[in-house]
C-alpha cells in the first residue's frame, strides 16, 4: 500500500540531501527509486512524525539504550537540567537529537562560570556546529516573561500552571524584555559610555521602479506564480455550528463556483443572498461572509479594488492588528529569537528588514541585544518599505525613534531606509554591506515573501539578492494556508476556512477599534485573493511545506527554531492572547501558531547551505577540549 | 542495578519490532523529562517535543478529518474523521457535517491515551489510529480533546468525554438511517480506556444509550501492589513509579489509587449489579505491569453480569497497537471491527 506521507507531515522536511538534485541519467533513476522508498526512513515511523533512516534504527536504539543507562544512574535531579536548560531542536529527527542529549548529558572537564555557566561554555568547544546544535536557555532566550497567567482554561486548577522555581524573578514589564544568560543572576545593562552611540542615518533612497506596467507582458501568469504543486493539506476547524453558518458556507462556495464557471447571473444572484444571509448571522462569520461577499461582487462586476493600498491607511490598521492579536508579536518574538542566537558573539550586526512598516519588531531585540553578556554590538538596521502617497519621510521617522531608544539603552546604531515598490528591485550592491568577518548579517521577512510570487522572476532574484547578503540568518514569517493554487475555487475555499478562522479568533479581543481596524486589515487581504488576479494578486499565500521545496532549491537550508523559542512564544500567548484557543507547534524546526490547533502563521529561520560564517574567537583563556 | 537495566532492556527488545521499541523507549525518555518529582509537569517541553498532525479534509486513504469547537468555554475541540465515499471522492468542504447515508453507521467516539497527561486528539499516534477505525468499522470516528493532568484534575477529562458524547449524540448528522438514532461506542487506550468506563456510566444513569466501550490498555490501579506489579515493574517500558505519578496527578489532591476513578470495583467502586451497561471489549497485554488490575475490571463486569469480552495478548507491551507491524495489532483490529460490526 503506497503511504501518503505527506498528509501527515506538512511540513516534514524533503529528504533533500539524501535525494540531492542530480540530473544524470543513473543517478536520476537511483534518485527517483530513493524518493519512492523516502530515502530509507522507516514508513511507520515516519508516519507517526519520526524521520528514522532503517539503515540507522541500530544506532538509534543503541542512543536510546545509552540515554536510559545514564538516566537510571543518576538521581532524579541529575537529568533535571535536560528538561529545564537544554534546549531541544527538531524532535522529529530522532537520531540528530538523541546525539544532542548525549551530548549535553556528557559533564565538561572544566567550568569557569561557575555551575550555571557551563553548558554555555561547554557546547561550543564540542564543535557540534551542525542544525541540531544544543545551545543553552542562558545565552539564547529573548524574553523572559512572568508566567502569571490567567489562562480561563486552568482556572479550575486555581495554580500555577508552569511551575519552574528558577523563573520567578522576571518582570512583565519587561516587553520587549530582557535577555537571560544567566538564570539566577540578575543583570546589568552594559555600560558603553565608552563608545558613543552612533546615530547614522542615509538619506532614503528612492528605488526606481522597474517593473512598472508590465502586465501586458506577463499576463496570463507562468506556472512559476502559481506555487510549487505539492500533496495539500487542507485543515478545517468549525468554530460555528449553526444552522445560518452553514446556509452562509453553502451560499458563498456556491457563489464562488457560479464565478469559476463564469454563470455569473447565478453568481450575481447568489451574492444578493448571501448578503441577506450575512445580517442574520453573528460574529466573526458575520463579517467574514460579508467580506467575502464584497470581494466576490467585485470580482463580478469588475469593480476591482485599487491597488497599492495608501500606505498610512495600511499602517494604521497594521498597527492594530498587531494591538488586536497575537499573530505579529508572535512572528516578531519568534524571528528575534532566531536572529539573537544567530548573533551570538558577533560583535557587529546588521539587520536588513524587508518588511520595515512602523519597525515595531526591533526595539525588542535592541533591547535583549542590550543586555547580552559582554556587551552589545554594534547594531546596524537597513528597513525596506513601499512608497508613501503623501510624499512622508516614514521609514525616515521610524528610524528617528529607534535612533532614540538605542541611545537610552547605549547601544550603537545605525539606520537606513530603503523605498522600494518591490523587494525584486533590491540590489545587494545598493545596501552598503559590509565583509561578514566584520559585520553578521540578519534578513528578516514577515509577511512580505508571498507578494513577490505575483511577478515571474521575483522571488528567484530576491532569493539571489538574499544569498549576495551572506546572511547568517534568514528569518521568514508567512501564513500557513494555500491561496496560491491554481483553481480559483479551490483558492476561495482555502481562504474561507482560514479567514473564518483568523476572524474567529479575533472575537475574544478586548478592545473594540483594535478589533475593527484589524478586521478591515484581514479583509483587504481577502478582496486581494479572491477579487484580483495578474500581478495585482499580492495575497498569494503558500503553505511552509512549499516556501521549504522554494528556499532549498534556492540553496538555502533550515535553521531549526527549539523548545526555548517555543516556550517563550507560548507564555508570550498566556499573557498577550485574547482567547484560550491559541497554541504554538513545533514542526521540522519551524514554529507555527494556531487557532484551536488549525495551524494560521509560521516562521522558519534559514542560512545559505554553502556558507559557513567565521567562528567568534575563542577567549584566549580556554582551550579546546575532546 | 545498571546490570538488571541492561538485562530489561535487552528481554524488552526482543519482545517487539526494533522500531516500535525505538518508539515506545524514545516516548518514555521524553515522559521521564516532562515529570518532575513536585509532582507539576513541564507542559511546554510536553508540547514541543509531541508530534502533531493537522487536520486534513482532503481525503487521505479514504479518509478526511476535520476539528470542531464543541465547547468553546472549556476550549473543547474533537476531531472527526469520516470516510470518503465512491460517490464522494473529493468532499465538498462546506459539507462536512453532511449526513452519513447508512443504514447503520457506528459513530466511535475516541479518547485517546497518555496517562492523563500526555497527547492530544492532534497527536500523530492518534490521528494515525483514528484514522484506521474508520476504515476498519466502517465508522465515523470522533477523537476527543480532554483537558489533561496535572493541571486539570478529575473529574475533568470526564467531564469533557460526557460532553463530548451529548454532543455526537444530538447531531442529526450523525444519525443512522434505519432508526433516526446515533449509534455510539466508546473507545480508547491506557488513560482514554479509564475514561471510557466513567463516560459509559454517566451515559447509563442519564439513559443515553451506547452500544459498547472498547478498552485498550486500559489505565486501572488500586492502592495494593499486585503480582503484576511487582514482577513487571520496569521491564516493559513503565514503572510502578511512573504510574504512582500519573494518578497522583490526575485524582483529587489527598486522594489514594482506591478512588473510584482509578479502581472502580474497588472498595470505593460502585456496583454495576442491575445497570444496563454497555458491552465491552477489554484487550490487555500480557506484558503491561498493570494487568491485574484490568484483569479485575473484567472480573468485576463479569460479576455484575454485564457482556464483556477479554482479549489477552499474551506477549504484548503497551502501545502495540500503535504500529501496524505485529500479530497483536491485526488481531485486536479484527476483534474491534467485530464488536462494532455486530449490531445491525
Amino acid at each position: 500500500m503506497k503511504r501518503d506521507h505527506n498528509h501527515l507531515q506538512p511540513n516534514s522536511d524533503p529528504s533533500y540531501s539524501l535525494c540531492g538534485s542530480s540530473s544524470t541519467g543513473k543517478a536520476k533513476l537511483w534518485e527517483e527509486e530513493a524518493a519512492e522508498q523516502d530515502c530509507g526512513m522507516d514508513e511507520d515511523l515516519a508516519v507517526l512524525g519520526y524521520k528514522v533512516k532503517t539503515s540507522d534504527m541500530v544506532e538509534v536504539a543503541q542512543k536510546l539504550e545509552q540515554l536510559d543507562e545514564i538516566m537510571c544512574s543518576v538521581q532524579d535531579d541529575g537529568i533535571s537540567h535536560l528538561a529545564f536548560e537544554t534546549v531541544h531542536y527538531n524532535p522529529s529527527d530522532m537520531s540528530t537529537y538523541l546525539e544532542s542529549m548525549l551530548s549535553e548529558l556528557i559533564p565538561p572537564t572544566f567550568d569557569p562560570f561557575g555551575p550555571s555557566g557551563t553548558t554555555a561554555v561547554a557546547a561550543p568547544l564540542t564543535g557540534a556546529l551542525d542544525d541540531s546544535f544544543l545551545g543553552t536557555a542562558e545565552s539564547s532566550t529573548l524574553t523572559t516573561l512572568d508566567f502569571e497567567s490567567n489562562n480561563r482554561k486552568h482556572k479550575k486548577s486555581g495554580k500555577q500552571i508552569f511551575e519552574e522555581s528558577s523563573c520567578s524573578d522576571y518582570d512583565l514589564k519587561a516587553i520587549p524584555g530582557k535577555a537571560i544568560y544567566s538564570q539566577s543572576s540578575q543583570t546589568q545593562i552594559h555600560d558603553s559610555s565608552s563608545t558613543s552611540t552612533h546615530n547614522n542615518f542615509k538619506s532614503e533612497k528612492r528605488l526606481k521602479s522597474t517593473s512598472g506596467s508590465h502586465s501586458d507582458i506577463f499576463s496570463p501568469p507562468p506556472p512559476a506564480s502559481y506555487g510549487i504543486p505539492t500533496d495539500s493539506i487542507r485543515p478545517v476547524v468549525l468554530v460555528d455550528s449553526q444552522e445560518n453558518g452553514i446556509r452562509l458556507v453553502h451560499a458563498l462556495m456556491a457563489c464562488a463556483e457560479g464565478v469559476q464557471q463564469n454563470n455569473l447571473n447565478l453568481a450575481e444572484a447568489l451574492v444578493r443572498q448571501i448578503g441577506f444571509l450575512a445580517i442574520s448571522q453573528a460574529g466573526a462569520m458575520r463579517k467574514v461572509a460579508t467580506y467575502f461577499a464584497e470581494a466576490l461582487a467585485r470580482r463580478i462586476y469588475r469593480l476591482y479594488p485599487q491597488n497599492p493600498l495608501d500606505h498610512s491607511l495600511s499602517d494604521v490598521l497594521h498597527i492594530h492588528f498587531y494591538e488586536a492579536c497575537p499573530y505579529l508579536k508572535f512572528a516578531h518574538f519568534t524571528a528575534n529569537q532566531a536572529i539573537l542566537e544567530a548573533f551570538e558573539g558577533k560583535k557587529r550586526v546588521h539587520v536588513i528588514d524587508f518588511s520595515m512598516n512602523q519597525g515595531m519588531q526591533w526595539p525588542a531585540l535592541m533591547q535583549a541585544l542590550a543586555l547580552r553578556a559582554g556587551g552589545p554590538p554594534a547594531f546596524r538596521l537597513t528597513g525596506i518599505g513601499p512608497p508613501s502617497h503623501d510624499n512622508s519621510d516614514h521609514l525616515q521617522e521610524v528610524g528617528w525613534k529607534l535612533a532614540q531608544l538605542a541611545e537610552t539603552i547605549h547601544v550603537e546604531f545605525e539606520y537606513r531606509g530603503f523605498v522600494a515598490n518591490s523587494l525584486a528591485d533590491l540590489d545587494a550592491s545598493m545596501l552598503d554591506l559590509r565583509p561578514s568577518e566584520v559585520e553578521a548579517v540578519a534578513v528578516n521577512s514577515v509577511f512580505e515573501l508571498h507578494k513577490l510570487l505575483a511577478r515571474p522572476g521575483g522571488i528567484d532574484k530576491v532569493f539571489s539578492v538574499v544569498e549576495q547578503m551572506k546572511p547568517e540568518i534568514v528569518t521568514i514569517v508567512e501564513q500557513e494556508a494555500n491561496h496560491n493554487g491554481p483553481v480559483f475555487l479551490d483558492r476561495f475555499t482555502e481562504s474561507l476556512h482560514y479567514y473564518s478562522t483568523l476572524f474567529d479568533s479575533l472575537e475574544g479581543s478586548a478592545s473594540g477599534q483594535d478589533k475593527v481596524m484589524s478586521e478591515v486589515y484581514l479583509g483587504k487581504q481577502i478582496c486581494n485573493v479572491v477579487a484580483c488576479e495578474g500581478v495585482d494578486r499580492t495575497e498569494r499565500h503558500e503553505s511552509s511545506t512549499q516556501w521549504r521545496n522554494r528556499l532549498v532549491s534556492a540553496g538555502f537550508s533550515p535553521v531549526h527554531l527549539g523548545s526555548n523559542a517555543f516556550k517563550q512564544a507560548g507564555m508570550l500567548l498566556a499573557l498577550f492572547a485574547g482567547g484560550d484557543g491559541y497554541g504554538v507547534e513545533e514542526s521540522s524546526g519551524c514554529l507555527m501558531l494556531g487557532w484551536h490547533k488549525r495551524p494560521l502563521i509560521t516562521t522558519s529561520a534559514w542560512k545559505a547551505a554553502n556558507y559557513s560564517s567565521s567562528p567568534p574567537p575563542l577567549p584566549t583563556e580556554f582551550r579546546r577540549v575532546d | 542495578m545498571a546490570r538488571s537495566n541492561e538485562v530489561n532492556l535487552n528481554e524488552c527488545k526482543m519482545v517487539v519490532p526494533l522500531n516500535t521499541w525505538v518508539l515506545i523507549s524514545n516516548f518514555k525518555l521524553a515522559y521521564n523529562l516532562l515529570r518532575r518529582p513536585d509532582g507539576t509537569f513541564n507542559r511546554h517541553l510536553a508540547e514541543f517535543l509531541d508530534r502533531k498532525v493537522p487536520a486534513n479534509a482532503n481525503p487521505v486513504d479514504g479518509v478526511f478529518s476535520f476539528d470542531v469547537l464543541i465547547d468553546r468555554g472549556t476550549s473543547l475541540l474533537s476531531r472527526i474523521y469520516r470516510p470518503a465515499t465512491a460517490e464522494e471522492p473529493q468532499p465538498n468542504v462546506a459539507e462536512l457535517e453532511k449526513p452519513v447515508t447508512a443504514e447503520v453507521v457506528p459513530v466511535i467516539i475516541f479518547f485517546h491515551g497518555g496517562s492523563f497527561a500526555h497527547s492530544s486528539a492532534n497527536s500523530a499516534i492518534y490521528d494515525t489510529l483514528c484514522r484506521r477505525l474508520v476504515g476498519l468499522c466502517k465508522a465515523v470516528v470522533l477523537s476527543v480533546n480532554y483537558r489533561r493532568a496535572p493541571e486539570n484534575r478529575y473529574p475533568c477529562a470526564y467531564d469533557d468525554g460526557w460532553t463530548a458524547l451529548k454532543w455526537v449524540n444530538s447531531r442529526p448528522w450523525l444519525q443512522s438511517q434505519k432508526d433516526s438514532k446515533v449509534h455510539i461506542y466508546l473507545a480508547g487506550d491506557s488513560s482514554g480506556g479509564n475514561i471510557v468506563h466513567h463516560v459509559a456510566l454517566r451515559a447509563m444513569e442519564s439513559g443515553t444509550h451506547v452500544l459498547g466501550n472498547i478498552l485498550l490498555n486500559p489505565m486501572f490501579g488500586g492502592q495494593e501492589r499486585t503480582e503484576s506489579e511487582q514482577r513487571l515493574d520496569g521491564k516493559y517500558f513503565v514503572t510502578l513509579r511512573d504510574r504512582d505519578w500519573y494518578w497522583r496527578a490526575y485524582l483529587p489532591e489527598g486522594e489514594d489509587r482506591d478512588h473510584h476513578a482509578c479502581n472502580p470495583f474497588g472498595p470505593n467502586g460502585r456496583s454495576l449489579e442491575g445497570i444496563k451497561f454497555p458491552k465491552s471489549l477489554v484487550v490487555v497485554a500480557g506484558l503491561d505491569l498493570i494487568q491485574d488490575w484490568q484483569l479485575a475490571y473484567v472480573e468485576g463486569l463479569k460479576k455484575a453480569d454485564q457482556e464483556v469480552k477479554l482479549l489477552y495478548m499474551e506477549q504484548a507491551t503497551i502501545g502495540f497497537y500503535l504500529l501496524p507491524n505485529n500479530n497483536h495489532f491485526h488481531t485486536v483490529m479484527d476483534e474491534i471491527s467485530k464488536f462494532v460490526g455486530s449490531d445491525c
